[in-house]
């Protein structure tokens, strides 16, 4: 019997074995040994084509630890962070409830795919179209100050606003995943609560507040978590709508290590960057990730 | 639990054994074909009817038996894509570039074999602007051939404006700011820019510093001689603020894009009445709106500033070729891709050139000219002393890139001249610190 359950135990995990190497191969070929090489390279000066590297140990850390243009860039991807999971997540969540709570209307099955839209456009497309519609000369923003006898209106232009025009940008564009991703998770909560906090004589508000709230934490949870990081590894829609400009204004972590590695033939320095990114948002999302859970901890005694 | 572990490295060796495979077998552009792998930018428009006509002509007689196979690529991210395939030992066997610190940068890592003696035995010699072939030398080495523009910096201007007010072409500075007055004063935006693309504002910088200090300054400044934060730079970026605190350009100047034609639309309004470009201009032009350019676009060279008379003003910006044919192949394949960049040279080719609006920069050139702004520049680019190569292709990038970003920032007025040209310094030390 015992030796029963250890051939069964050894056949499971031949089988493990076996369905999981293709998995494991293509996490080893494309994320681990990227991320192993990166750091190698963040040892050498390498101007990224030459065959001769120069081993210099730590010195491209040095520079990057002192480096104020990587720390302007990390601040611009905190802003981004913060102002997209205080925008995108409750906007997302207020549409889905919106649709959810008038489940039933013709009407908003025409909002959902139209509130959805954004997500399916690429960002190079999206960013285009906003560099248009945020022209100095002829967008419209500046078309509307004109018919009220304003001047021009440059927001991508002007550094003190350049940032938070893009992320508004951003929001329009992954608000809808947020929308969509709450619409699934209240597809969780069972109807019948619904029902019995209805026949208890709970309103809609309450029901949202005190039940449906609550119920949604995991999720809004892990919807932070995804915005955090992909906040902070953002990289497409700033590179076509500003690539990190005017200055360093709107520079990113990302489009600096695309500049660096790229255009100023720095890849030593560009895979620095690289890791102190990887280095930076493994230790945001952990720190975030325990934070949270505290809560839950405390929120349960 | 032991069996675990040991089924675990199974698959990791397993995994690292594949990875390791797949870095050796990878092989370099497979150099036993006989195609030629031939980058460029010359997508559309007059580059590419030049490039097709070279083509053709190669491959009707190919030499060695290899053919040439072209690909091109767009502009805006064209650097940084051959940057990619070389890094990966991927680079093709002969690429289009602008010369100066990038290609030198390739030649330095191998990716660009020296042409010179090729060059000695052939008739195409005594056909090339020596300049032109000056911009790709280094040490006594051609790395680059120059086949594609005479890309003169200069001021265009829109002739039925200045008419109205009876202005003359400005020989000074002091005349170009107060044409640039009383244009204000009539609600015309004195200069078309657009500067998200931050090379369209290097372009009034580079003119402005060839005003105040000359060629020399420059050259000083990247051996590591002399400085950026000398003289003839701080007054460039000083002028270019007086002049946006003025409102000679149009507002939100950091925000409009070149690429999409934002700054030539100003003028095609007529909204605005002069452009510092290049001569790239003038093909764009004749495409965009023929009729609008052989009626009001006149040009003239960037005026020159009465307190500083010791200051050549024959000095100009700009590039003798734009673009330059660097090879890669070796051996018999070298020989090809030579026998390519001859067949740019021929008498089809330069006319195809000149018919779509490029100044090919070969000897004698001004006598096969018909377009009248075509003639004058390259009467000013013969009258030159000295030609100054842009400043983001003859610098080395990572110093050029910060001379970019700090231009912009004193276009948006967000950075002090001092404070960028202490930037630039600082990377120019930094570079020269780690040569």
């Amino acid at each position: 019997m015992n030796s029963l359950s250890k051939l069964r135990a050894q056949e499971t995990a031949r089988v493990a074995a076996l369905f999981l190497t293709p998995v494991f191969l293509i996490l080893a070929i494309y994320v681990f040994y990227p991320i192993l090489e990166s750091f190698r390279i963040s040892m050498y000066d390498w101007n990224g084509i030459s065959p001769n590297k120069t081993f210099i140990g730590g010195d491209n850390w040095k520079d990057l630890v002192v480096d104020g243009h990587f720390w302007k860039a990390f601040r611009n991807n905190l802003t981004i962070m913060v102002l997209s999971i205080a925008i995108q997540l409750p906007l997302g969540l207020s549409l889905a409830t919106f649709l959810e709570f008038g489940a039933g209307h013709k009407i908003l099955k025409v909002y959902k795919v139209l509130w959805f839209v954004p997500l399916l456009m690429s960002s190079v497309a999206i960013g285009f179209l906003f560099t248009y519609a945020l022209s100095t000369t002829d967008g419209i923003i500046t078309t509307i100050s004109k018919f009220f006898g304003g001047g021009n209106v440059d927001l991508l232009g002007n550094p003190k606003t350049a940032l938070f025009t893009v992320i508004m940008v951003i929001c329009w564009q992954f608000t809808p995943f947020y929308m969509v991703y709450f619409i699934a998770s209240f597809t969780n909560i069972p109807y019948d609560i619904y029902e019995a906090a209805v026949i208890d004589g709970a309103t809609r508000s309450m029901y949202f507040i005190k039940i449906a709230l609550p119920l949604l934490k995991p999720y809004i949870k892990s919807a932070a978590i995804m915005s955090l990081v992909g906040s902070l590894k953002y990289f497409d829609l700033i590179y076509v709508m500003t690539s990190g400009g005017p200055g360093t204004a709107t520079e990113l972590m990302a489009t600096y290590m695309y500049k660096e590695s790229f255009s100023n033939f720095n890849m030593g320095y560009g895979s620095a960057i690289a890791c102190g990114m990887f280095i930076l948002i493994s230790l945001t999302a952990l720190f975030t990730l325990k934070v949270l859970n505290r809560r839950n901890t405390d929120d349960l005694i | 639990m032991a069996k675990k572990w040991g089924l675990f490295l199974v698959v990791l060796i397993t995994c690292m054994a594949a990875v390791f495979a797949g870095g050796s077998g990878e092989s370099k552009s497979d150099s036993s074909s006989k195609v030629l792998e031939y980058w460029n930018i010359n997508t559309e428009g007059s580059y590419k009817a030049i490039m097709d006509c070279a083509l053709e002509s190669y491959n009707a007689n190919p030499v060695n038996g290899y053919t040439v196979k072209a690909s091109p690529v767009v502009n805006d991210k064209y650097k940084e894509k051959l940057a990619i395939a070389m890094s990966s030992g991927q680079c093709p066997d002969i690429y289009s570039n602008w010369s100066g610190g990038p290609l030198f940068e390739y030649a330095e890592s191998g990716f660009a074999q020296p042409l010179e003696d090729l060059l000695e035995n052939s008739p195409i010699k005594d056909k090339i602007m020596p300049a032109g072939l000056q911009q790709a030398t280094k040490d006594g080495h051609v790395y680059g051939v120059p086949y594609q523009n005479l890309t003169l910096v200069g001021v265009y201007y829109n002739k039925s404006i200045f008419d109205k007010y009876g202005f003359e072409e400005p020989k000074t500075i002091q005349e170009l700011e107060h044409i640039c007055e009383v244009l204000k004063a009539d609600g015309i935006i004195p200069f078309a820019l657009a500067n998200r693309t931050k090379w369209t504002g290097s372009l009034y910088f580079m003119s402005l510093v060839n005003r105040y200090g000359g060629y020399e300054e420059v050259a000083a400044a990247e051996a590591g001689t002399g400085s950026f934060e000398s003289e003839c730079f701080i007054k460039a970026g000083e002028k270019i603020q007086d002049w946006v605190r003025k409102g000679y350009f149009p507002e939100g100047v950091n925000s409009l894009s070149e690429d999409d034609g934002q700054a030539r639309q100003l003028i095609y309004r007529e909204e605005a009445a002069m452009k510092v470009a290049l001569a790239n201009d003038i093909g764009t032009f004749k495409n965009e709106a023929p009729e609008f350019y052989a009626e009001k676009i006149g040009w003239f060279p960037f005026p020159y500033d009465e307190n500083y008379p010791d200051v050549d003003p024959t000095i100009q910006v700009g590039s003798v070729g734009n673009q330059f044919i660097t090879v890669n192949a070796t051996g018999e394949a070298r020989e090809a891709a030579f026998a390519l960049i001859e067949n740019h040279f021929t008498d089809a080719s330069i006319q195809t050139a000149i018919d779509t609006g490029c100044i090919p920069p070969v000897i004698g050139i001004e006598n096969k000219l018909s377009d009248p702004i075509q003639k004058k520049l390259v009467e000013t680019v013969l009258n030159a002393s000295a030609i100054q190569l842009y400043y983001d292709q003859y610098l080395p990038p990572a110093v050029s890139s910060v001379h970019l970003d700090t231009c912009q920032e004193i276009f948006g007025l967000t950075m002090t001249p001092q404070e960028a040209q202490a930037q630039m310094q600082a990377a120019m030390e930094e570079y020269n610190a780690g040569k």
